[in-house]
């Protein structure tokens, strides 16, 4: 079989799901418009979606939910990361914090979230808010477990070397944990677009969360599917951007090797 | 002279246990002298070198370094699993020491480590390569290279060449018994491997355990002299005569206590 036909054969195995999918959705919903109010289908999301698009609707909503996710992401990871390696550097810290990270991270944002927009309002800096709270705390316990997993030979050959303690923390601990950041940062892609959604969700004049909130009101399934394509949209963008950044930050890893 | 090393009746507990790990340990290391250690496994072989590397603090005795300078110790110290650094390339790695130091690599320094690429039969281009990329034997050369570059007064190895098929062994034995005899280092080399033991040892000190201690020692001489090889002395009429020396007293103070046990139970 020659390599183009076997790659389209596979290309086509991927998309059979969804496909499969579709067709089952559009043929349950076909010619029975009560159906159709209640499930949608996919001619009718797709007609909704090119005319959501067209008018530069989704697209506002969406750069909104992707700037507050972001904005959030950022923050919250590198607070979290930074925190969570500093936490190495002072152990008594780390025993003080501990049982306070672990309460932090119990309470789930969802709950925190009135509080948020009683503090900061209802605009974007709240989902900001939000979206950070949502992914500190992952980031934070990663980048901790990071430093205290890092490989004991490494250690004792700082040890032998007559390193300091800030040494062995800048030529080992950090580069060492750096594969951990990396993991929080692809754990909390997904937090922050939640906890930037739920914001949207509870109160808020723009983002795919109050475009939701709203189409649902109105019973208009077609748009709230629209707006959640366009949320997975922003997840795997994002994901492609940690999985850039880890290529270049964790290359070493990627050079087919035994190690 | 320097880089002497005298260990003098060593004796080392682990914190919180009774049992002594080491008892009365004493030897001498000298410039361009390779000593051997063998033994069963637990007697405290790796304890020791990290006592002579100051990672851990003998309960009694002491490690006294003669060295001129008056720099005090400074340890080169190669694991049996390399601990190079994965995210730096092999450059990165051999210049760790230096940076430690606080001090940039300069023209000699480059000049230093092509050296002693050469003397290990690698190719420059390896510098820019990361440990992932590396065979066993290579990482193990780079090591030996990383701990070279700070300039120790001596080398400690807990079986360095353990983890390498035979062939590879016999090479790294050979680059490395005449890296000691031309830079004039001294070396403590663990190993479990009496043959290995033999071949590049200028002496060789058999432990037992329980507590750790030194049950013999042998001056290792074969007729020919400085320009000895490694692989070669192996096929030697002496070479069998130690072994079998060693192999009894390693097997003869296990039967005993094998005995021992029996009659007390
Ligand atoms: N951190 C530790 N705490 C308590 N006991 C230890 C510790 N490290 C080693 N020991 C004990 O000390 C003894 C000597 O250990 P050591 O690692 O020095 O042996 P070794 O001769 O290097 O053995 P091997 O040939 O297997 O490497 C062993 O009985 C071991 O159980
Ligand atoms: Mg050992």
């Amino acid at each position: 079989m020659p390599c183009w036909l076997r790659r389209t054969i596979g290309f086509t195995l991927y998309l059979a799901p969804l496909a499969v999918l579709l067709t089952a959705w559009q043929l349950a919903t076909q010619g029975a418009p009560e159906r159709q109010f209640i499930f949608s289908s996919p001619l009718q999301v797709g007609q909704t979606f090119y005319d959501l698009l067209l008018s530069g609707e989704l697209l506002r909503h969406s750069a909104v939910t992707s700037f507050e996710t972001f904005v959030g992401f950022v923050i919250g990871t590198s607070t979290g990361a930074v925190i969570g390696l500093s936490l190495w550097y002072y152990p008594s810290a780390a025993r003080i914090a501990r049982p306070y990270v672990v309460a932090i991270g119990a309470v789930p944002v969802f709950a925190l979230a009135p509080v948020i927009i009683v503090w900061f309002g209802i605009g974007v800096f709240s989902k900001v808010m939000m979206a950070a709270l949502s992914t500190v705390v992952v980031a934070v316990v990663q980048a901790y477990e990071g430093t205290m997993s890092v490989e004991k030979r490494f250690l004792r050959l700082m040890d032998v070397m007559g390193a300091s303690r800030a040494q062995t923390f800048r030529k080992v601990i950090v580069p060492s944990a750096l594969v951990w950041v990396v993991n929080s940062m692809k754990l909390n892609i997904g937090l922050a677009l939640l906890g930037a959604f739920i914001g949207e969700f509870i109160s808020a004049e723009r983002g795919l969360g109050y475009l939701i909130v709203r189409a649902s009101g109105l019973f208009d399934m077609a748009t709230v599917f629209s707006a959640i394509i366009m949320l997975t949209v922003i997840a795997l963008v994002l994901t492609r951007g940690v999985e850039w950044l880890e290529r270049r930050v964790l290359g070493w890893r990627n050079n087919n090797g035994a190690g | 002279m320097p880089g002497r090393i005298e260990i003098e009746r060593i004796s080392y507990r682990y914190p919180g246990e009774t049992r002594f790990v080491l008892k009365d340990i004493s030897l001498k290391l000298e410039p361009g002298r390779v000593v051997c250690l063998v033994g069963p496994s637990g007697c405290g072989k790796t304890t020791l070198l990290n006592i002579v590397a100051n990672l851990l603090a003998p309960e009694c005795g002491n490690v006294r370094f003669h060295d001129g300078s008056g720099e005090g110790r400074r340890i080169g110290y190669i694991f049996q699993f390399d601990a190079l650094l994965p995210w730096r390339n092999v450059h990165g790695n051999i210049r760790l020491g230096l940076e430690i130091a606080g001090r940039k690599p300069d023209d000699t320094f480059d000049e230093k480590v092509i050296t002693y690429l050469k003397s290990f039969n690698l190719d420059e281009t390896i510098l820019h390569q990361y440990p992932s990329q590396l065979s066993g034997g290579m990482r193990q050369r780079v090591a030996i290279i990383q701990s070279l570059m700070y300039q120790p007064n001596v080398l400690l190895l807990d079986e360095p060449f353990a983890a390498l098929d035979f062939y590879t062994k016999l090479t790294l034995e050979r680059e490395f018994w005449n890296l000691i005899k031309t830079e004039n280092k001294a070396a403590l080399l663990v190993t479990h491997d009496i043959d290995e033991a033999i071949a590049i040892g200028d002496r060789v000190l058999v432990m037992e355990a329980n507590p750790g201690a030194i049950i013999a020692d042998y001056e290792i001489r074969f007729d020919g002299g400085v320009g000895r090889d490694p692989a070669e002395v192996r096929g030697l009429p002496d070479f069998a005569h130690y072994f079998d020396q060693i192999w009894k007293t390693m097997g003869l103070r296990r039967n005993d206590r094998v005995l021992k046990d029996a009659v007390l139970a």
